[in-house]
This record gives C-alpha cells, sequence and structure tokens, in this order.
C-alpha cells in the first residue's frame, strides 16, 4: 500500500475546519434538547415526574412529567402515553391537547406527553426530516419538535446487531433496541430504555390504571392503520367504543397478536390489570412513500407522491391530494379517548373527560384552537 | 417532470462526473452529488443534513475498524499460517468437501452476527489464503469470499434486512430459518464449487507444503487459535444467550485482537495496525459520502419518487424490481434497500396476492443482501478484493454468475412460496 505523503500544515488546516464545523452542528443538535412548552390547563390537579414511580430514571433523559387531571369525584383510571415515538405527532399533540384542555368530571387521567423524552431530542439518520412542526392556535403559532421514532444514541448505544426481548426471548432488528414499544414490561437494571418502559409499567401497577391507551400513527401503506389494536382483555372496551365513534370515522378493531412481544397493547395487558389498547393514524411524513418532509407535510398531511400511490392501490386507507391533516387524526384520537372512558364501567367506577370537542369540532376548528397560546 | 426527478438526474450525474470524469475518490463524488442534489431541490447546502446521514453508518464503520485491526494480529501472530497449514494437509484429498467447509467457515460469522463485512473480514481473511495455496486465481478466491460473506449475512439464525422488512409490517423474525436456509445453502455450495473446483482436483500436496509455514503451528501450538477461538465463542454466546452482556461486535473484535497479541510471534502492533487503518480508510469514507447521498435523496423527496415509481408499474414490475432495483439499492445500503424497498414491496405482494407471507419476506430479504455486491458500496466485494489484492471490480465480474444463480433460486422460491410454506412451520 502507497503511504499518503504527510502534509502537515494542510492537514492541520483542515482539522481546524471540521472542529469548527462540528461545533458549530453540535449547537444546532443539542438545541433540539429544549422541550416545547406544554402549559398545564384548569384540569391539571398535579404534575409529578415519572421517576416518582421509579427513582432510579431521575435527573436522566428518560425522566418525563406525568400531568394527573383528578376529578375529584373517585372512579376509575386512564392512562394515555403520547410520544412513545416523537415522529408520529398526532399521539404527542393529543396529549398535550388532553393537558391544556380536558377537564374529567369523573374519575382521574393520567397523561405522559412525552413517553420517549429522550427521542424528543433527535431525528432519524436517513429521514431528513425537519426538527420542529408548527400550529397555529387562536392568537400565535407553536412549535413542537419531530424527533425519532427510538431513544437518542447518546443516551444509549450502541445498539447489537439484534434485540432481544427480554422476557420472551423474541428477537428483533437491532435498530429496535431503543424503541420504547418494544421494551415493554421493561426491566428495572435493564437499558435506558427498557427502565423507561418499566417505569412507565410500575406507574400503572402503583395507580391501579384501569384503562391505558398508547397513541401511535403509522404510514399509510401499512396494515395496520385507522385502527384500535387491543389486548383480549380490552377487545369489549374497544369494540363498544367503535360502534360509538363509527358514524363519524371508519376505524377497525385488531387484537394484539399473542407472538408480537414488547409492544404496549401485549405487554402492559399481560404483565399489569390495565386493559391495554394503542391507537394508530395514518402519517404521511412517516412512511417510505412521501416526498420531501417539512413542517408543511407534518401538519397538513398532503404528499402528491402518496396521492399517487393510493391512485396505484398501494396504501391501505382513502388518501387524496387533500391529504391527512394532524386535526384529522388528533380528531380521530381524542375521539376514541372519550369513548374508551365514556364506554368503561369496571369494578374501580366510571372515569369522564368532561366536555372534550368532538370529532366534527376539531375538523372543523382545527387542533390548535384547542390548543393554549403561547406565552 | 418532478422535481424529484430531476434531483435525482442531477445527483446521479454530478457522482458520475466527478467520479469517472474527474477521477475523484467514490467518497467525494457522493458528497458533491449530494450537495448539487440539494441545491437543485431549493434545500441550499444541508449541512445538517449531512452530517446526519454519515451517522447512518457509524456502528457499520466501528465494526470494520475493529475486525481491520483482529484480521492484523491475527495475521501478524502466525495464527493464519498455522491454521492455513492444518486445513489443507488434512483436507487435500476431498478438495470437494474442503470447499464446502471452507465456505460455511466464510459464511459462519456473517450467520451469527447479520453482517457481511464482519464475516469477510474475519473468517474471510482466514479462509483467503488456503484459497490461493490451492491454486484459486485471486479473482476467483475473492468471489469466494464476497459471495460466502453474503450468503452468511442472509443465512439464519440472524438476518437483519429479514428483521427490518418484519418489523415494518409487525412480523415477529420466526419461522424464517427454513426459507432462508433453502435459499443460501444451496447458493453457497453451487458458487464454491463452480468457482473453485476445477482448480483443486489435482493439489500436489508436496508443492503446497513448501508453501505453507508448517513450523510455526508447532511452535506455538492450541494457543494461537485462542484469539479465534474466542471470538467465536464471544460471537455465538452474546447471540444465542439472552442473560450474557450484549458485548457487541466491535468490543468482541477487540477483545479477541488483544489477547492475539500475548498468544503468538510479537510483532509492532501500532505500525501494524496503523497499515491496517490506512487500507480501510478509503472504504469508510465511501460509507460517510452515501450516508449524505441517501440522506439528500430523502430530504429533496427522490426516495418517494423511486419508491412510488417502481409501485406504478404493476405487480410483474414489483417482482423484477425485487429481483433487480432491490439488490441495486444495495449500492447505496442493503439495510436501507430493506427499509425503504422491502417493506413496501412486501406489503404491496401480501396485499395482491395470496403468498406465504414469511417465504415472501424471505426471498426480498435475500435479495437485499444481494446488495452489498453492488458498487460503488460493495462492501463483502469491496473487502473480499482487499483481501486478495486486487481491485474490487476483477472481483465483482466473477460473482455475476453465482449472483444470478442466486436471483434465479429467489425467483422460484417467491413463485412458489405456497408451496414452501411448510419450511416456515
Amino acid at each position: 500500500m502507497k503511504r499518503i505523503p504527510k502534509h502537515i500544515l494542510t492537514a492541520s488546516a483542515l482539522c481546524l475546519c471540521v472542529v469548527g464545523l462540528v461545533i458549530y452542528l453540535a449547537i444546532g443538535f443539542t438545541s433540539q434538547r429544549k422541550a416545547e412548552p406544554i402549559y398545564a390547563g384548569p384540569g391539571v390537579t398535579d404534575v409529578k415526574m415519572l421517576s416518582h414511580w421509579f427513582p432510579a430514571l431521575a435527573g436522566s433523559n428518560g425522566d418525563t412529567e406525568v400531568y394527573i387531571l383528578d376529578s375529584g369525584k373517585p372512579g376509575a383510571s386512564m392512562l394515555v402515553l403520547g410520544g412513545t415515538h416523537p415522529n408520529e405527532p398526532s399521539g404527542f399533540i393529543s396529549a398535550v391537547t388532553l393537558v391544556e384542555y380536558c377537564q374529567p368530571t369523573s374519575g382521574t387521567l393520567y397523561v405522559i406527553p412525552r413517553a420517549n423524552n429522550s427521542a424528543f431530542t433527535c431525528t432519524d439518520p436517513q429521514e431528513a426530516a425537519p426538527t420542529k412542526y408548527y400550529i397555529d392556535t387562536k392568537n400565535g403559532t407553536r412549535w413542537f419538535r419531530f424527533g425519532s421514532r427510538a431513544t437518542n444514541p447518546i443516551d444509549q448505544w450502541p445498539d447489537s446487531e439484534v434485540y432481544v426481548h427480554a422476557s420472551s426471548g423474541q428477537q428483533l432488528s437491532g435498530s429496535e433496541t431503543r424503541n420504547l414499544n418494544r421494551a415493554y414490561p421493561g426491566r428495572a437494571d435493564g437499558t435506558f430504555t427498557e427502565k423507561v418502559a418499566y417505569g412507565i409499567t410500575q406507574l400503572i401497577l402503583a395507580q391501579n390504571i384501569s384503562i391505558t391507551v398508547d397513541l401511535h400513527e403509522a404510514s399509510p401503506e401499512y396494515t395496520t392503520v385507522n385502527a384500535i389494536v387491543a389486548h383480549e382483555n380490552a377487545l369489549n372496551l374497544a369494540a363498544m367504543t367503535l360502534w360509538e365513534v363509527e358514524e363519524d370515522l371508519s376505524i377497525t378493531i385488531e387484537a394484539s397478536p399473542t407472538n408480537l412481544h414488547g409492544l404496549t397493547h401485549r405487554e402492559l395487558g399481560d404483565y399489569t390489570n390495565t386493559l391495554a389498547l394503542l391507537m394508530e393514524t395514518a402519517n404521511a411524513s412517516q412512511g417510505r412513500l412521501h416526498g420531501a418532509i417539512d413542517s408543511e407535510l407534518v401538519v397538513t398531511g398532503q404528499d402528491k407522491f402518496y396521492a399517487r400511490a393510493a391512485t396505484y392501490g398501494a396504501v391501505t386507507v382513502p388518501y387524496t391530494e387533500a391529504g391527512i391533516s394532524l386535526s384529522e387524526r388528533c380528531a380521530r384520537h381524542i375521539a376514541c379517548l372519550v369513548q374508551f372512558a365514556e364506554q368503561y364501567d369496571g369494578p374501580d367506577g366510571v372515569i369522564s373527560l368532561g366536555a372534550m370537542p368532538t370529532y366534527r369540532q376539531i375538523l372543523a376548528n382545527g387542533i390548535g384552537y384547542y390548543l393554549s397560546d403561547p406565552q | 417532470m418532478d422535481i424529484e426527478l430531476i434531483c435525482l438526474m442531477s445527483m446521479l450525474a454530478v457522482f458520475l462526473l466527478a467520479n469517472l470524469l474527474l477521477k475523484l475518490p467514490v467518497s467525494v463524488s457522493m458528497i458533491l452529488g449530494a450537495v448539487v442534489g440539494a441545491l437543485v431541490g431549493g434545500q441550499g447546502i444541508p449541512l445538517r443534513h449531512l452530517f446526519e446521514g454519515t451517522f447512518t453508518y457509524v456502528d457499520t464503520m466501528l465494526i470494520i475498524s475493529t475486525a481491520m485491526l483482529f484480521m492484523t494480529v491475527v495475521q501478524e501472530s502466525g495464527a493464519l499460517d498455522a491454521l492455513n497449514a492444518a486445513i489443507v494437509t488434512k483436507f487435500y484429498k476431498v478438495p470437494a468437501l474442503m470447499l464446502i467447509l471452507l465456505m460455511f467457515v466464510v459464511m459462519f460469522p456473517g450467520m451469527i452476527t447479520g453482517s457481511s463485512t464482519a464475516a469477510v473480514l474475519s473468517a474471510g481473511a482466514l479462509v483467503a489464503p488456503v484459497l490461493l495455496l490451492i491454486g484459486i486465481p485471486r479473482e476467483k478466491a475473492g468471489a469466494i469470499l464476497a459471495i460466502g460473506a453474503i450468503m452468511g449475512m442472509a443465512a439464519p439464525p440472524i438476518n437483519i434486512p429479514a428483521m427490518l422488512i418484519g418489523g415494518g409490517v409487525d412480523m415477529p423474525y420466526i419461522g424464517f430459518d427454513g426459507p432462508l436456509f433453502l435459499l443460501t445453502i444451496p447458493c453457497a455450495v453451487f458458487a464454491v464449487l463452480f468457482l473453485g473446483l476445477k482448480y483443486c482436483k489435482n493439489m500436489d500436496i508436496e508443492k503446497l507444503k513448501a508453501g505453507l509455514d508448517l513450523e510455526v503451528g508447532k511452535k506455538y501450538g492450541v494457543r494461537l487459535y485462542i484469539p479465534i477461538i474466542v471470538l467465536v465463542v464471544l460471537l455465538v454466546v452474546s447471540k444465542l444467550v439472552p442473560s450474557f452482556p450484549q458485548l457487541g461486535t466491535c468490543l468482541i473484535f477487540l477483545i479477541s485482537a488483544v489477547i492475539g497479541l500475548f498468544t503468538g510471534k510479537k510483532f509492532n502492533f501500532w505500525k501494524k495496525s496503523l497499515e491496517a487503518m490506512e487500507t480501510t480508510i478509503p472504504v469508510l469514507a465511501k460509507l460517510m459520502g452515501v450516508g449524505m447521498f441517501i440522506q439528500t435523496l430523502t430530504l429533496v423527496g427522490a426516495r418517494g419518487w423511486i419508491v412510488v415509481s417502481c409501485l406504478g408499474l404493476g405487480m410483474v414490475f414489483v417482482y423484477i424490481a425485487s429481483f433487480t432495483i432491490m439488490p441495486a439499492f444495495g449500492a447505496v445500503s442493503s439495510y436501507g434497500a430493506a427499509s425503504v424497498i422491502g417493506v413496501p414491496f412486501l406489503l404491496v405482494i401480501i396485499q395482491n396476492t395470496s403468498c406465504s407471507d414469511i417465504v415472501v419476506a424471505a426471498v426480498l430479504a435475500f435479495s437485499c443482501c444481494l446488495g452489498d455486491l453492488m458498487p460503488p458500496t460493495a462492501l463483502a466485494g469491496n473487502y473480499a478484493a482487499q483481501i486478495v489484492e486486487l481491485k474490487y471490480s476483477k472481483v465483482l465480474k466473477n460473482c455475476v454468475i453465482p449472483f444470478l444463480v442466486c436471483v434465479a433460486v429467489a425467483v422460484v422460491c417467491i413463485l412458489n412460496s405456497n408451496a414452501l410454506a411448510f419450511l416456515t412451520k
């Protein structure tokens, strides 16, 4: 092999340029750690950190706010997980809407808007996603982070080539090692992501949560989309909800597969007494078929390639050039959440989310109408 | 004409111009292509995206670097010479069996790690001198290593493209072993016999012995093999025993390399490792360039244009693209091919046909693995060529017929997926 001749001055100058560039870029990357404001609404009675239920998370990027909306009337409880995957904005924005708008009238609502707080601090290589998107409220514009599907590698790295789910031994691609929704029920002495999952499981056990709903999105070509995935114990609740919402929206119910492990709808149903459900809406900024992603695509859901793919029969949901807006996706989540609460009638009583906007109202006014103005 | 297509054409044109006409390195040409694509797409010079794109391959680059150190230690300590002497003197009477066993040795690290790079840089480096000693030409030996590494990457128990495709449609990684064995073992056996058998039918053992170092094995004994044994044991245990700490492939290569410093001939580790890294830096740079290129493809929407255009051409084209465009996408990344093209293709196939979904997913994953032969990245071909000290184009030419046989086997399997569904039980 021919040795490269030494040019110390050139090499030094290049190294200095690289160092400067890295510092400049690092400032940009670390700016994504600044969290978007979430304003506690009139229904919020307490805000605790997840480390309250699993102290080992304290001080880490895995610790995250748990908003408690106690109606003051005894009853059942519901936990809503947003931001399990911060590249699926409708789950996060629906959870934020609950925090800022909801006033339960019976029972207690727990909301974790940023279930995987760490994953909000980075984006996925190769996806070329925006770092932020913007939503107009009644009197201003709010910004929110578009994050990654997985925990930031700064918090957990390197990934093994194969991820072995601890309690089942199931093997998945190593890229799932940092996926919170493959880590349940979690481990107290596991990886960073498994610890976050463990903290959420401990919360459910300690508070004896009646219903847990994990809010997600999927690409429009995915088979499980516009769907409720329910643990076998929660199938009745899902069916009653479907009955109530089907006048406004088309949605399917799928039973949680018994051989797919690590997901909320399987493990939380198996390891706790909660009725575990997961919801999926169609997000055009998430799949493989979209064009360039920017805040516009995230919010409007309009993408010409998905519209074209729909004409080829390559997507599984009705999709036109009008797109599927973030407001419509949040409206689906919120309409079903309201009904999950209304339809529940367990031994621990009932829960009601109070006067939440309907599916049609959110479509008409936009989801920003129900968020607080920027302060 | 879609702006995304114009961006794609600009990126490819600039890449080809820079690489073929200006003779710039592949890595630099890809960076230039990415920058021009972003400018045409109205994104300016997207420093954040160029930088973020390189992170796609950080883990791969660390594996390559540590595997190179391991390879250097095994070569310089004398373990390689001793192993070659042992294999040749024991198996020279049954060349076909010897070749098949050597092929399985090349495949083994790929089967355990799911990485053709790990296979070619560890077992490939051990087997290459044996292949050369028994008279197989360098370009054929390189092709055997490259195909063997890819078959190892595709073979069970670990096939990462299959996991990625399955993960994209919530299909558990269960039932893949049978179809993947059916796809890989016949192809591997064919490739090694086709490329090597005619050169080792009339081996002269005395002549071979003259080219072997028979003394180093006698002098150091079994301890020479300790780093190789440690590597195999740690790779197997960390993958198959969930309770064992996940050391990661990089650390396993490093541990094995450090042990190798004390088990054989002494040498200047610093000097030799610098030499090894000098040879590998161009490939690492190429990976970074590819990372920037693919991130820019996504940024300007050209990735979506490619996938939707393929889907728009109908089911027959989806099948054809599964064995042409999907491996070709491996020029960028075989894992990327699985995630970007494999998932929508699988969804379209299972929604429009009554094929066995696991067999189809296994075939698509196999097709993605073949992408590790595609230039300019051609990870398996690149490192196989480096090991046999040739330009990789010469090695790749000899991979053409085995590649076509692999494609033919894959086509037969996908067309008969229902008949093969029993393999998934």
